[in-house]
């Protein structure tokens, strides 16, 4: 891969590389005694490796062929390789934190395996490491299709999807080690969140002026999505991790906000980490995968310009629908509850315009198991933003928050329509990148999809259940009036829909086993095969005409 | 009639669509419209909570943590406890028939972060400070299915071995204070003496302890020994406060209910 | 590309781009979906003017039904209580026997106390009241302050060593720590307190002699000249075979080395009065049905 890049680029990737070890060492050095040590070496010896790889290659031929007239899809095949192992890790994990809490002592006399430390493996793991590798590799692929322009750099693709993956490892790692700003979804401490800003920075730089290079007059639906993605996330990310280190030289510090406040930003953060990255950043891969391996149109682009503005308007304002009832003043949540209500239509005119796309195309949903996941991720799209629309009624809340009804709804779309939908974009995409006549095994892929299907529906199953029976018998009144059930009975009765998330989990993790073994024997084993146009070409296209009047 | 409602909303839209057409030939035009649009709901909902003054109850009584129990909370944060307690009595008859008066918004007003959690997995632990003696607490964590049959709470027991790090105590509190919490320079410069004082109330440093942070402070050997001063003893302390902080929700739904 | 594509399958225009194969159609926006809109806009509007809502520089709007979460469970919570007070008063007003002898009242009891056993009591004392190391069975007959109605609810008030002005306090002093036994006395004295309950002891009758002295000169105060603690102080009885903390050798030396000071909190600002007597009935309940 390094032989594609020219010598002064090799020369500008140790050059960052070395930067990056220096810093890294430094935080060594600085924060020893201390976590904020441990990351310090370990970002040395991330960087350092990165550092003797392009050194290694430094003096070897610079590339002949011309690079303009191709794709760059290195970063693209990285991203998806290393999103499949996060997939592997990140729901390890959560099958393993699910057996703790039916089994306790289903871990290690140590401290770094307690549930509280890791949980948030999981969930970064699987939000931001399998997740955010698969938006990153995707975005690269879809706009440069969809722009006909090769990516506008070659060492900063690189700097992003590594960068970015420097951050899921030094979060990882701290979570065991017990770094943590404990917000959730944005745990990892300060010089981590600094570090994200600076990728992502870059990120959108890429982004931008890829799109600036691009051959097509109008920016394609999918390419507004990641772009909402990549610009709000940064908004957010900034605002909710103001913090300030305890002292330069360790890991702890402290929120800027506090009280209802804190709670307000971490909430707006939280549930549009949902809006921008779970739902803005996989509805570009819906809007390019799906169109692309149904070989149908859009089914109104009227619809997507109606549902992208719905949505990136109106979930900004949904976030206090976590803090209902809560010390949060009232008029907050109201605005909360009802932003939420009206979120579901755009919601649902996206997962209408998807599942409408496919007419024409039943025959290939049935056929085609790669086509199915993204048919069933749009399916739980609008069941999962139906429930949480639901949930956001103030009435609802009161039963589900802080039950298992509420996991439920997180599984409903991080597994139904998160994973899905990348699982599906993944098998659409790794032939055509690796130029291969197919997917090593279409059987695997109907396997991996039954497992998914049924490890989904058992788990939210599971959860319905536990959640409502918990949130009603923890409200469960007595004829005299009084409490009918302690904690403890409410807890004790929990523990066989536990038993049945860890089977539901472990089917879906099995899918995802599946996934990683039949991506890597394609690429091993699978012959070549030229692709059709897939290269950018120069020519401008035409311009087309101004919405026609129906 | 609906229909006629309904005009001005596809008209608006047909204007939206047409000038889209035209703005996503221009990446930052695109990029404009979404900050615009992404930001005006965080505006609103955000900015509002430091401005409108009846956000925050007055408590005059509202005490601070010291620096034993902001240590606590660090290793409360650091363990993950919010994953499965909350700590926000939610207004609704069922949660203050169980846990006590619901959760105002000053008791949390020197979090940084709050901890307001979002699953109970455990029981919420607002006002589970004096609950449960010191020895129960200790022991709960060491061994929670000792006292608690079927509970899936996980085992703390090493934290009765890690001696618990004050070097860092005044940077914490002079954190806090940057941040917004009322920290004096006393109280900062003698943060470690202080941390050790209130687990050890046979020493010199307990009466400074007393001294700055009142005399209704909890001072005792936490963790139950009296040798060396553990991260038990400061989580332990931490939960003995959970709730004692200030007694205005108490007293206001006092006035008000029953 | 000409202008005017038309999608061979649903007769729908497309916009006329195409992007790496990707054609749209400009279908219209279905009906259903503007009447959507409409409907929850309206809703929304509606909640709006009547809850509170819109922030302002420095305040909000409060809405016409002028209607506050907390006011509203301070109302809820006060009418729960006052419907309590129909059947609940005479928990405060009447002594326990009398109270159980009205029917009513225990049917109610008995529908509550379990749940607040649970929540309060069941972390310590066991969900059965069977008590643990540390923590006394509370349905035996080896009280420490006392069994009977009044004495449990005085208990409950003020707690036991805890930070209460009224609380009981209860000190088993630290013969060792505080050097006023050796090592080799109190093993004596362990000895021969063992030999109370009738626990084997392997001790020569000399070692129980000189336990017997020692017990004498130093706990009969507590725990009084049979041995058979004094309620006053909250000193067990030392002569039933049942322990709070264990009758081992390496326990009772712990006990009598380092001394105890159970902590029971006090439960006066956590439960009310009538709450309390609940527990009391449904404990002195739990204590008969365990003797028989
Ligand atoms: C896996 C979830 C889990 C984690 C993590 C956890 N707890 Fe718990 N906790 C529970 C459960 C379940 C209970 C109820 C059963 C019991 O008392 O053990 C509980 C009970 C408690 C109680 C008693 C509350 C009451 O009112 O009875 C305290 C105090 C407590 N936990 C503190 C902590 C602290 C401190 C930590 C972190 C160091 C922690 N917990 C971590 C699940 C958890
Ligand atoms: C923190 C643990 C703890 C909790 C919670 C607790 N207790 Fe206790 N309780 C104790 C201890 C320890 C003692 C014995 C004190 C001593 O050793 O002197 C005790 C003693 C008692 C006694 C006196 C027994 C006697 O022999 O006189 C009664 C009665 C009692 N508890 C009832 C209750 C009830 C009812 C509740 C719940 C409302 C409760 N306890 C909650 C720890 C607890
Ligand atoms: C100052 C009063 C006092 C004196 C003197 C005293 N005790 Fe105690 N003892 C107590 C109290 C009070 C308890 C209960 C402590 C508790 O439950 O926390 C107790 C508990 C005990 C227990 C534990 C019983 C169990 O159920 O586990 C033993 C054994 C005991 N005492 C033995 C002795 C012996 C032997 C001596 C003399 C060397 C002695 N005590 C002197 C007050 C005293
Ligand atoms: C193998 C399948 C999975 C299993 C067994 C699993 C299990 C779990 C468990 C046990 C929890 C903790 C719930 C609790 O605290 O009570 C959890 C939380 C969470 N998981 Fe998963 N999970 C799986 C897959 C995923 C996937 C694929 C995603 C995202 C793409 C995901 C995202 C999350 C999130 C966001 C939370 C936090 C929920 C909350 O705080 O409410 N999980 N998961
Ligand atoms: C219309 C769209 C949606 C709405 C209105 C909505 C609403 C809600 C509500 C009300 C809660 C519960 C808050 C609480 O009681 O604590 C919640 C939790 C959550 N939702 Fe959604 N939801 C939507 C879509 C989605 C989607 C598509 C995902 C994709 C993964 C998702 C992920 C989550 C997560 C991770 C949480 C847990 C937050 C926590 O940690 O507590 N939501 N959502
Ligand atoms: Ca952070
Ligand atoms: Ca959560
Ligand atoms: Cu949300």
């Amino acid at each position: 891969m390094m032989t594609r890049l020219t010598v002064a680029e090799r020369q500008s990737a140790m050059f960052i590389s070395g930067l990056v070890a220096v810093a890294g060492f430094a935080m060594a050095v600085a924060g020893h005694g201390d976590p904020m040590g441990a990351h310090g070496w370990i970002t040395l010896l991330f960087a350092a490796t990165l550092f003797f790889l392009a050194g290694e290659a430094l003096y070897h031929d610079e590339p002949t062929e011309d690079r303009s007239a191709e794709y760059y899809d290195d970063p693209t095949k990285a991203g998806i390789l290393i999103s499949l192992a996060w997939a592997v890790i990140g729901m390890g994990m959560g099958v393993w934190v699910a057996a703790q809490l039916a089994w306790p002592d289903l871990r290690f006399d140590a401290a770094w395996s307690s549930f509280g430390r890791l949980r948030p493996v999981h969930t970064s793991g699987v939000i931001f490491g399998f997740g955010g590798n698969a938006l990153i590799a995707t975005s690269f692929h879809v706009m440069q299709r969809t722009s006909r322009a090769r990516l506008a750099g070659h060492v900063s693709p690189w700097f992003v999807l590594l960068g970015f993956n420097l951050f899921c490892i030094i979060a990882a790692s701290g979570y065991l080690m017990g770094v943590t700003q404990s917000k959730e979804y944005a745990e990892p401490e300060w010089y981590a969140d600094l570090w994200l800003v600076v990728v992502w920075v870059v990120y959108f730089v890429l982004y931008v002026r890829t799109l600036a290079r691009r051959n097509e007059p109008h920016i394609y639906v999918a390419n507004w999505y990641y772009m909402a993605f990549i610009l709000v996330v940064a908004i957010l990310h900034i605002v909710n991790n103001l913090a300030v280190p305890a002292s330069f030289d360790a890991a702890k510090s402290y929120s800027a906000f506090a009280g209802v406040q804190d709670a307000m930003t971490q909430w707006w953060y939280g549930h549009n980490a949902v809006a921008f990255f779970l739902t803005a950043g996989f509805l570009g891969m819906l809007y390019y995968y799906l169109p692309k391996r149904a070989e149908r149109p859009i089914y109104s682009y009227r619809l997507s310009i109606l549902s992208f503005w719905g949505i990136v308007f109106f979930y900004i304002w949904a976030g206090s629908h976590h803090l209902h009832y809560t010390a949060l003043p009232q008029w907050a949540q109201t605005l909360g509850m009802t932003f939420s209500v009206m979120l579901l239509v755009p919601s649902w005119a996206s997962a209408g315009n998807a599942l409408m796309t496919l007419n024409g195309a039943w025959d290939k949903v049935r056929t085609d198991a790669t086509l199915r996941f993204m048919m069933m991720a749009a399916v739980f799209y609008g069941l999962s933003t139906f429930e949480g629309s639901f949930m956001a009624v103030r009435a609802v809340n009161s039963l589900s928050h802080y039950t298992d009804w509420t996991v439920g709804h997180v599984h409903a779309g991080a597994m139904g329509w998160v994973a899905l939908i990348t699982f599906g974009s993944i098998y659409t995409v790794v032939p055509l990148l690796w130029r291969r006549e197919t997917m090593y095994s279409w059987k695997l892929v109907e396997w991996h999809f039954w497992l998914a299907l049924a490890g989904t529906v058992i788990y939210i199953f599971a959860m319905w259940n536990s959640g409502i029976t918990q949130g009603l018998m923890w409200r469960t009144y007595t004829e005299s009036g009084t409490l009918a059930y302690s904690f403890l009975e409410t807890m004790l009765a929990m523990y066989p829909y536990y038993v049945a998330r860890v089977i539901g989990g472990s089917l879906f993790l099995v899918g995802a086993i599946l996934a990683a073994f039949n991506v890597v024997m394609t690429i091993r084993n699978v012959g070549y095969r030229a692709p059709q146009i897939d290269y950018p070409t120069a020519s401008e296209a035409g311009e087309p005409a101004i919405p026609a009047a129906e | 009639m609906f229909r006629k409602l309904l005009k001005p909303f596809a008209r608006f839209f047909e204007l939206h669509a047409r000038t889209h057409y035209r703005a996503e030939r221009h990446s930052f035009a695109l990029a404009a419209g979404i900050i615009l649009a992404a930001s005006v709901g965080g505006f609103i909902e955000i900015a509002p909570l430091f401005t409108i003054d009846e956000t925050v109850e007055a408590a005059p009584d509202m005490r601070l943590y010291t620096p034993l129990e902001q240590a606590g909370r660090d290793i409360y944060i650091r363990e993950g406890c919010y994953a499965c307690h909350s700590q926000m009595i939610r207004s609704l008859q069922d949660e203050v028939d169980r846990y006590g008066p619901y959760s105002l918004a000053v008791e949390s007003q020197y979090d940084h972060p709050m901890l307001w959690g979002s699953k109970r997995t455990g029981p919420d632990l607002a006002r589970v400070g004096e609950k449960y003696s010191d020895d129960w607490q200790v022991r709960h964590l060491v061994d929670p299915r000792a006292l608690v049959p079927g509970s899936v709470m996980p085992q703390y027991a090493f934290l009765l071995d890690a001696e618990l790090e004050t070097g860092s105590l005044p940077d914490r509190l002079a954190a806090l204070r940057a941040v917004g919490v009322p920290y004096g320079d006393a109280q900062i410069v003698n943060a470690a003496a202080d941390a050790r004082g209130q687990a050890l109330p046979d020493t010199d440093w307990a009466d400074g302890v007393a001294e700055r942070y009142g005399e209704e402070t909890n001072i005792r050997h936490f963790d139950g020994r009296s040798g060396e001063l553990t991260e038990m003893d400061a989580l332990v302390a931490y939960l003995q406060i959970l709730g004692g902080l200030t007694d205005l929700p108490a007293e206001i739904q006092a006035a008000r209910g029953d | 590309m000409s202008v005017k594509e038309r999608d061979p399958l649903t007769g729908h225009e497309t916009t006329g781009h195409e992007w790496n194969g990707i054609t749209e159609l400009n279908t219209r926006v279905p009906r259903v979906i503007w009447w959507a809109i409409g409907i929850s806009h309206v809703w929304a509007l509606v909640y709006w003017v009547l809850m509170p809502a819109w922030p302002l520089v420095h305040t909000y709007t409060k809405g016409l039904l002028g209607y506050d979460q907390q006011l509203v469970v301070d109302d809820r919570v006060a009418r729960a209580y006052r419907e309590l007070e129909t059947w609940r008063a005479p928990l405060t007003e009447l002594p326990a026997h009398q109270i159980r002898e009205i029917p009513e009242i225990m049917a109610h009891v008995n529908a509550t106390a379990p749940a607040l056993f649970g929540d309060y009591c069941a972390g310590c004392h066991g969900t059965e009241g069977a008590g643990g190391p540390g923590f006394p069975s509370l349905v035996d007959d080896a009280w420490l302050w006392g069994g009977d109605a009044e004495t449990i609810m005085e208990t409950l008030r003020v707690g036991i060593n805890a930070p209460h002005p009224e609380s009981r306090i209860a000190q088993m002093l630290a013969f060792g720590a505080l050097d006023i036994l050796t090592r080799p006395q109190i093993r004596a004295v362990v000895d021969y307190v063992q030999s109370l309950s009738g626990l084997e002891t392997e001790a020569t009758p000399e070692v129980l002699a000189e336990g017997e002295a020692i017990f004498a000169e130093n706990c009969v105060s507590c725990h009084g000249e049979d041995a058979r603690g004094i309620r006053d102080l909250g000193a067990p009885d030392l002569t039933d075979d049942t322990w709070i903390y264990g009758g081992d050798d390496a326990t009772m030396f712990t006990t009598v080395n380092l001394g105890r000071q159970g902590w029971m909190p006090s439960f006066e600002m956590r439960l009310s009065a009538a709450q309390r007597m609940m527990l009391t009935l449904y404990l002195q309940d739990l204590a008969a049905e365990a003797d028989e």
